[in-house]
C-alpha cells in the first residue's frame, strides 16, 4: 500500500493552515499510518476466496442460463405473435362473401325485401307470376306458328310487355 | 500495481459476465476489503461473511459502475455493507437485551465470541467512536484520495482532512500510551 494516493500532502493542508501547521498534520498522518502498516490485519483465508470464487461462478451460469430462457421466451413469444396476426389476416382473406350470394339477394326487390304487408307482397308477386306465364304462353305460340296475328307487331307487343313487367318488377 | 488499462479491461469481462474477471477482481482487492471489514468489525468470522457479501453484490451491481474510480465504487459498497451488518447487529442487540433482561443472571462477564481479533490495535481501534475509526479504516485500506474520501462521504475536503487528522492523532495517542 506504499503507492497509494498520489495526492501531495502538504499542498493540500496548506489550503486550509499555514506551511508549519500544514508539515506538521502531514506528519501526524504519516506517524499514524505507520502505526496501521505495523499492525496489519488478518488475510483471508485461501478457503474462504475459493469459496467466494465458486459461488460467483455458480451465480453467473444461473444468470446466463436465465438470460438464455428469457431470449428462448421473447423468441418464441414474438413467433407467436407473428403466427397469430399472420393466420387471422389470412381468415379475413378467405372471408370475403362469395359473389353468388350477393347476387341472389340483388334479385329480390327493395320494396319487396323491406315490406312488412305480406298479403301486398303476395298479390304482386301472384301478378307477376300470371303475366310471366302469359307471356310464356304467347312465346310457346309463336313457336308453334299458332299465332293469327302479325309476327313481327306480336313479338313487338312481348317485348313492350317484358319491359313494362321488368320495370314494375323493380319499382317493387 | 495494476494498470488502468488492465483494470478497465478487466471491468469490462466483468459486465460479460466473464467469472475469470470477478475472480481477478477478487483476487486485487479481497485481502484490502476483509482488512477493511476486520477492523470495523474486530470479527474473523463476521468479516467472512461481510467479504462474501461484497463480492456477491459486485456481481450484482457490476453493471452500474459507470467509470471512474473503481475504488471508491468498491468501497462504497463496503461501507454499505458493513452499515447494514451495524443496523442488523443494533436490532440483534436490542432482542437479546429484552431476553437477557428476562433471564437477569449474576454473572456480569462476557465471554469472547469465535473469531474475535484481539491485537493492540484492534483494542485501541474499539475506543474510538465507530465514525472515527470507519474514517480510518476508510483511508488506509481503500488508498483512496481525501478529495475522493470527501465526495464519497458528501462532505467538504477540509471536513475529511480535519477529522482524519484528529481521528488518526487519537489513534497514535492511544498506541503510544
Amino acid at each position: 500500500m506504499d503507492d497509494r494516493n498520489k495526492e501531495n500532502l502538504r499542498e493540500l493542508f496548506e489550503k486550509f493552515f499555514d506551511a508549519e501547521r500544514a508539515e506538521s498534520c502531514v506528519e501526524d498522518i504519516q506517524k499514524a499510518e505507520q502505526i496501521l502498516h505495523k499492525h496489519p490485519a488478518p488475510e483471508p483465508d485461501d478457503m474462504l476466496i475459493a469459496n467466494i470464487k465458486a459461488e460467483i461462478a455458480m451465480r453467473l451460469q444461473v444468470s446466463r442460463a436465465h438470460r438464455l430462457r428469457r431470449i428462448i421466451y421473447e423468441v418464441v413469444g414474438a413467433a407467436a405473435v407473428i403466427l397469430f396476426v399472420a393466420a387471422v389476416s389470412l381468415q379475413l382473406f378467405e372471408k370475403d362473401p362469395p359473389s353468388g350470394i350477393v347476387n341472389y339477394a340483388s334479385i329480390i326487390p327493395t320494396a319487396i325485401w323491406e315490406s312488412d304487408d305480406i298479403a301486398v307482397d303476395d298479390e304482386e308477386l301472384a301478378v307477376f307470376t300470371v303475366q310471366i306465364e302469359q307471356i310464356e304462353d304467347e312465346v310457346l305460340a309463336l313457336q308453334s306458328g299458332e299465332d293469327t296475328g302479325n309476327g313481327d307487331s306480336t313479338l313487338t307487343e312481348l317485348e313492350m310487355e317484358l319491359i313494362e313487367i321488368n320495370s314494375d318488377f323493380w319499382k317493387g | 500495481m495494476i494498470e488502468n488499462n488492465d483494470l478497465a479491461r478487466i471491468i469490462t469481462g466483468c459486465k460479460g459476465g466473464d467469472d475469470k474477471c470477478f475472480a481477478q477482481i477478487i483476487d486485487m482487492y479481497a485481502s484490502r476489503c476483509y482488512g477493511y471489514f476486520c477492523r470495523l468489525t474486530g470479527n474473523n468470522d463476521i468479516s467472512d461473511e461481510l467479504l462474501s457479501e461484497l463480492f456477491v453484490k459486485l456481481v450484482e451491481k457490476i453493471g452500474s459502475y459507470k467509470g471512474g474510480s473503481f475504488e471508491s465504487w468498491l468501497f462504497k459498497i463496503a461501507s454499505n455493507i458493513f452499515h447494514d451488518h451495524l443496523r442488523s447487529k443494533q436490532r440483534r442487540k436490542k432482542l437479546l437485551e429484552s431476553q437477557v433482561a428476562e433471564f437477569e443472571s449474576g454473572t456480569t462477564e462476557q465471554k469472547k465470541s469465535d473469531g474475535e481479533l484481539t491485537d493492540k490495535l484492534q483494542i485501541q481501534l474499539g475506543r474510538l467512536d465507530e465514525g472515527t475509526r470507519e474514517l480510518i479504516m476508510l483511508r488506509f485500506y481503500s488508498q483512496l484520495s481525501f478529495k475522493e474520501i470527501a465526495q464519497m462521504r458528501s462532505e467538504p475536503i477540509g471536513t475529511t482532512l480535519a477529522k482524519t487528522h484528529r481521528a488518526l492523532n487519537k489513534l497514535r495517542e492511544y498506541m503510544e500510551g
